[in-house]
């Protein structure tokens, strides 16, 4: 396991290494630069702009910026420095990690809301296949499936707005300065549970749908049979035996969620104002903040690598028959 | 479920295509063609007079909100076959004649109109066109890739096998953002929206077939070892003869549910990406920026409903194809052993 | 003296959800430090207002620095007017220079050298005491090579940097190479604090400072001389300002200025979160858009707020052709010549600009609310606008009769020059602004209408940029530009050599005479500081901008804002926002006691 594990870490060397480079080299392939906002002010100097290409580095060719980036990087001195946002004048970690732990939390809020009202679904459904709970719910999966995320999100905006239960947007409210810790706790709930539904209620779908089939699978298995035959009672077969087994490959879809933590919510964030991180990469990304773009890279295909190789640890945990070697 | 389902939506899908194949014929306006006097208008009412059908004529009854009122008796005689603007049936016969329209200055406007005054419903079915063709441009250029390299590196093993997952792993970690904005850079003027849309397609499609290529190698893997395989590598066929005659056949059927199921992540994905302002662009129309450009807290506020349309044509089509792929799926893999996704 | 406060309450389910949660609103108590007030300190005409109360506003933004050296956006900089203050500020009522932290200033004859004498007795709001050493460190700061700014470059005259030099701890003067007409304006410039940053200045790390990071870690080291200081930030959320205690303003009572306890500033990107956020009473000022007025007005009543027609915002936008007559490196003409021919034919672009429905574009498209633009400066800005310019009210057949006049001819609904080409182009705007797409569709229609084929191109805003100014490959464009006070600030527009110059930028000598003629125009009005003369001047700059239309301007959407109906002091300027005087504004009724 240990070494399976130092495999994928190591692998994970090369792959960063040729993103950044080839993500450095998309940008100085795409019209423009970061000092475009600048270019476009009535009042700003030609000689002002000249010393801010200077002052970032954008005078050198890209693959010089490039290894001047990675040598700064490497921690030579034991010191790692991806750079500062030309945008924000801020290091790029702080930068991400401001925005970071409000991401964290919304995606895991909205894993576990999906995942809570489509397990037991899909279970049931399985169960009770072709029956009318069956085919009302796969009815109300495909629906939620339906709408573009994007507008389910006004929709809910449209919703907070015309009952006032819930806040328009936001991840805190105005008065949060003021509050005691427990009311900052509940606050910050209240603002979380339109985001997290809006953002859950598309995997609902696919999470269901791939319990029902699984379980299905697994019920029709041979050791089920023979699990009934010695008169294992059916609870104890569908839970221990069905379950267990039918779980497996929404372990490994898991793991893929994770790696989708930076991107997932961004059009949440934009249309509810939650002040994730998506958000400011896509900015980033669009103004030509290059470090930033770059760091933000490095955490998201590490976060990749490292949500697939957590989501086969679970596996291995929840199933012993699987072995790596 | 059950198969009359399956031909229910079938038959749906089919009346989206034809609607979206004889769109200019149908429709009364081209997508780009305004009306600045009657912007926001409601959708038009029609009335029977004197043997024929009329469409109610309406005024400006609060410039403020953009309310509009029945001018009570006043309409203009709906014409059909009536000569409109030139165009191409099928993109082949050059015709003006259109199924209805009203003479100028009125306007029919069966879906109402937009903030320029454009025809919506003329919107919605030259939209179609974009919006329906697009999954299947999209798939088609992930599944000739999948099957390729996911059976090659499958029938091969080894090395090979190694290098394409790991060129793969690469791959589907490209920022496909980024590339959209390099790329979008590059695209000369000369193109048009459409043009320019359906490479972005391209784009996004080569980033995206890397998950069939997996699957399908690893069908591959499990096929190469059966006997009919090894049959015919005896008998010295080409390898590329044996992936496309002996695993090709028994791929197909997954293939195809993979296909219908995937579908609709383009359709998703195109509404998502006029969001961002990345998809394709005004003046052309497509149902997912017409979607996003009803992401308004106006049109709720004042009521201009016409304007969702666009999101229950996605809707509705999104359900028809997840429903025909879920039928497909029924009846080609009933032990459900490789669609588990 | 204690202030209790209790913010605003939730709608009616909120609360019932928060009680279900365990709650009741929250309570914000403020605790107003007071400084003693010094005798040079600025009494306010204004009657008297009471302290205390919240003022909740929304940005789009959020600040990018509250480094003004750093600041390019303008969230940035709005954030940093209220914690810096200069040596003058400018009156938008009375459209005029006003003292700042100095109380006053003599000029000399020759109109190049400016003393200025500071007030006695101001201090940074962390108590230490501003001085002359502060005013000189700001512009040593700005003038050094290691810090590029835009003020670098922008503070010189006749390409000198201004002297500046102190005479005594409360009196500094200036001189500059030349008459520099907008001096004043310009002066008004934030002063920084010498004791906060000499240590930053020195090893280097100056645009390194005061970064969004250090307002949310440590706000207590972004220190000002105006009327707020940071009180807490939270990137991408909110901020929270509270009083300068030693703000050099007070009322006649000698009640310090600001008179709100807090200020919140909310950071919504989202135009559709926050327009609702404000209807349902949630704020006490937004700015809205023309087309969401409406509806928004309608709850006006019940909220107590009002919805003031602003009239028309300083933002221009204009569609240009490509007049550049100058061939890429492989020796292609960036337009073709043919078309070049057009452009550069001052009857083609007037018949363009008579065929231009813009009274259609602002009933239709922005629910009546906007007004046409025919000058480089919008009617907003009363202080420079030349009324006198001439205007090209929509009239098609006039359009084609000027075409046909200089050898256009329509067939078939199809317009061809002298040559038989068929009159077509292509116009490239950006992707981001939805107001600027619809212009560009209604433009096409237009154009349609004379027979003229216009291919848009939406594209993002980096490629814009890059085509326009770089590689000039295009053939008309649309963009538009906020507008700046004073006309020095168009000087890149205006002049041949300018980089903004768009149709046919940075030009060695002027091409045209009427280029040229506005270049002299340029130079006499930045060498004179008579607004009078300058005004003259400049009226002559627009209208030649008008006969010749390099640039066809289009329309321009009237600026509505929302405000809560119990605030005071409110006093609307011709240009700028209703709330310009946050300082001395103070709540009637208060929203709870």
């Amino acid at each position: 396991m240990k070494t399976v594990i130092a495999r994928r870490l190591i692998a994970l060397i090369p792959m960063l290494l040729g993103i950044t480079f080839m993500a450095t080299m998309l940008m100085h392939l795409a019209p423009g630069d970061f000092l475009d906002q600048v270019r476009m002010q009535r009042d700003a100097d030609p000689e002002y702009i000249e010393r801010l290409e200077r002052e970032f580095g954008l005078d050198n060719p890209w693959y010089v910026q490039y290894f001047l980036w990675l040598k700064n990087v490497v921690p030579w001195d034991l010191r790692s420095d991806f750079g500062y946002s030309f945008h924000y004048k801020v290091d790029v970690w702080e930068l991400l990690g401001q925005r970071l732990p409000a991401t964290i939390l919304l995606s895991v809020t909205s894993l576990a809301f999906a995942w809570v009202i489509a397990i037991p679904l899909g279970v049931l459904a399985a169960i009770y296949k072709d029956s009318i709970f069956d085919r009302i719910s796969s009815i109300l999966a495909y629906a939620a499936l339906s709408i573009p995320e994007f507008f389910l999100a006004l929709l809910a905006l449209f919703f907070a707005a015309r009952t006032g239960l819930f806040p328009l947007g936001g991840f805190t409210s105005t008065e949060f300065e003021f509050m005691s810790p427990v009311r900052r706790f509940f606050d910050v709930a209240h603002h979380l549970i339109l985001p997290t539904i809006v953002v859950g209620i598309g995997s609902i779908a696919s999470i269901m749908r791939i319990m029902r089939a699984n379980f299905i699978d697994n019920i029709r298995s041979e050791y089920v049979t023979t699990a009934r035959a010695k008169g294992v009672p059916e609870g104890i077969v569908m839970f221990r035996h069905v379950f267990r087994n039918a779980i497996n490959p929404l372990i490994t879809a898991a793991g893929f969620a994770f790696s989708s933590i930076v991107s997932g919510a961004l059009m949440v964030e934009i249309v509810m104002n939650y002040p994730g991180i998506g958000h400011m990469i896509f900015h980033a990304i669009l103004q030509q903040d290059q470090f930033v773009v770059l760091g933000a890279l490095v955490m998201s295909s590490t976060m990749l690598i490292l949500g697939n190789l957590l989501a086969d640890i679970a596996l291995a945990w929840n199933d012993p028959r699987i072995r790596y070697d | 479920m059950e198969r009359p389902l399956g031909l229910a939506v079938l038959i749906l899908l089919g009346c989206f295509y034809l609607v979206a194949l004889f769109a200019d014929f149908i429709s009364p306006y081209t997508p780009p063609d305004q009306s600045l006097q009657k912007t926001y208008h409601p959708p038009t009412a029609l009335f029977w007079e004197n043997g024929r059908l009329h469409v109610q004529r309406y005024e400006l009854a609060d410039p403020d909100d953009m309310v509009y009122r029945k001018i009570e008796g006043e309409g203009a005689p709906v014409r059909f076959f009536a000569r409109g603007h030139d165009y191409r049936l099928m993109g082949l016969i050059p015709t003006d004649r259109h199924l209805f329209l009203v003479d100028e200055p009125d306007r029919i406007y069966l879906l109402g109109s937009d903030e320029t005054g454009r025809d919506n419903f003329s919107r919605l079915l030259y939209g179609a066109r974009i919006s329906l063709s697009i999954g299947l441009v999209g798939i088609a250029i992930i599944m000739v890739f999948g099957f390729l390299a996911g059976g090659l590196a499958g029938y091969f093993g080894g090395i090979w096998d190694n290098l394409t997952m790991r060129f793969i792993e690469l791959v589907m970690a490209v920022p496909g953002l980024y590339l959209l904005l390099v790329l979008r850079g590059t695209f000369p003027d000369e193109l048009s929206p459409g043009q320019t849309f359906f490479l972005i397609v391209i784009i996004l499609s080569f980033l995206a077939w890397g998950g069939t290529a997996r699957i399908i190698r690893g069908m591959t893997l499990s096929l190469r070892n059966r006997q009919f395989v090894m049959a015919a590598e005896v008998l010295g066929q080409s390898p590329l003869k044996i992936v496309g005659k002996h695993i090709l056949p028994n791929v197909f059927s997954y293939l195809v549910v993979a296909a219908s199921l995937s579908i609709p992540a383009f359709i998703l994905g195109e509404a998502a990406l006029s969001f961002l302002g990345l998809g394709i662009q005004e003046p052309s129309a497509s149902w997912g920026l017409m979607l996003s450009q009803a992401q308004d807290m106006k049109v709720f506020m004042l009521n201009f409903w016409w304007l969702l349309l666009p999101g229950a044509a996605i809707f509705v089509t999104v359900i028809a194809f997840n429903v025909l792929g879920d039928v497909f799926r029924d009846i080609v893999d009933p032990k459900q052993k490789f669609l588990n996704r | 003296m204690g202030i209790k406060h209790w913010a605003y309450r939730y709608q009616a389910g909120g609360i019932a959800l928060l009680v279900l949660l365990g709650g009741c609103s929250a309570e914000i108590e403020s605790v107003r430090e007071e400084a003693p007030v010094p005798e040079d300190i600025e009494r306010v005409a204004r009657d008297p207002g009471r302290q205390g109360d919240i003022f909740t506003g929304t940005s789009a933004g959020t600040p990018a620095t509250f480094n003004p050296l750093v600041a390019e956006d303008a969230t940035s900089t709005e954030a940093i007017a209220r914690l810096l203050d200069g040596l003058t500020r400018f009156d938008p009522v009375k459209e005029e220079v006003v003292p700042g932290l100095a109380k006053s200033w003599d000029v000399s004859e020759d109109s190049k050298t400016f003393t200025f004498h500071l007030r006695r007795g101001v201090r940074w709001s962390d108590g230490e005491p501003f001085t002359a050493d502060d005013v000189v460190f700001t512009f040593k700061a700005i003038y050094d090579e290691r810090y590029p700014n835009r003020k670098q470059m922008e503070f010189r005259a006749g390409g000198e940097p201004f002297e500046v030099e102190k005479i005594d701890d409360h009196t500094v003067r200036f001189t500059t190479a030349e008459i520099f007409a907008p001096f004043l304006l310009y002066i008004g410039t934030e002063i920084l604090p010498r004791h906060k940053l000499i240590d930053a200045f020195a090893d280097g790390t100056l645009m390194r400072q005061w970064t969004i990071s250090t307002a949310s870690r440590t706000p207590e080291q972004i220190v000002g001389t105006g009327p707020f200081r940071i009180r807490s930030f939270r990137p991408a959320q909110r901020m929270i300002y509270e009083p300068n205690p030693h703000y050099w303003r007070a009322d006649r009572e000698d009640a310090r200025l600001p008179y709100v306890d807090f200020f919140i500033e909310r950071f919504v990107q989202d135009q559709n979160a926050s327009m609702v956020a404000f209807a349902s009473g949630q704020s006490d000022h937004q700015g809205i858009t023309p087309d969401q007025a409406g509806w928004i007005r309608r709850n006006a009543e019940r909220h107590d707020y009002t919805v003031h027609d602003r009239g028309p915002s300083t933002s221009t936008s204009f569609i240009w052709f490509n007049q550049n007559p100058g061939t890429n490196e492989n020796g292609t003409p960036f337009v073709e010549p043919h078309k070049l021919e057009w452009f550069t034919n001052q009857t083609f672009r007037q018949a363009v600009s008579y065929g231009i429905d813009r009274q259609g574009l602002i009933d239709g498209v922005i629910f009546g609310r906007g007004e046409p633009l025919w000058s480089s400066v919008s009617p907003a800005n009363t202080q420079w606008y030349n009324p006198d310019v001439r205007t090209y009210p929509y009239d098609p057949e006039k359009a084609l009769a000027l075409l046909e006049e200089v050898g256009f001819r329509k067939e078939n609904g199809r317009l061809y020059d002298e040559h038989g080409n068929r009159v077509t182009f292509s116009l490239i705007t950006n992707e981001d602004n939805r107001l600027r797409a619809n212009m560009a569709t209604v433009f096409m229609e237009n154009m349609k209408d004379l027979g003229i084929e216009v291919r848009l191109r939406l594209i993002d805003f980096s490629n814009f940029v890059n085509r326009i100014s770089e590689s000039f490959n295009y053939e008309a464009g649309l963009l538009g530009f906020t507008g700046g006070r004073d006309p020095h600030g168009g000087t890149s527009i205006y002049s041949s050599g300018g980089r903004l110059h768009v149709w046919h930028p940075n030009q060695p000598e002027p091409a045209t005479e009427w280029e040229a003629r506005i270049d002299e125009l340029m130079q006499k009005q930045l060498r004179t500081l008579d607004e009078e003369e300058r005004r003259e001047y400049f009226n002559e700059v627009q209208s030649i901008m008008s006969e010749q239309l390099p640039l066809i301007y289009l329309i321009t959407p009237n600026i509505h804002e929302g405000l809560r109906n119990r605030w005071r002091n409110i006093d609307p300027p011709d240009m700028g926002t209703l709330i310009w005087n946050l300082d001395e504004i103070w709540a009637e009724q208060r929203l709870l006691p």
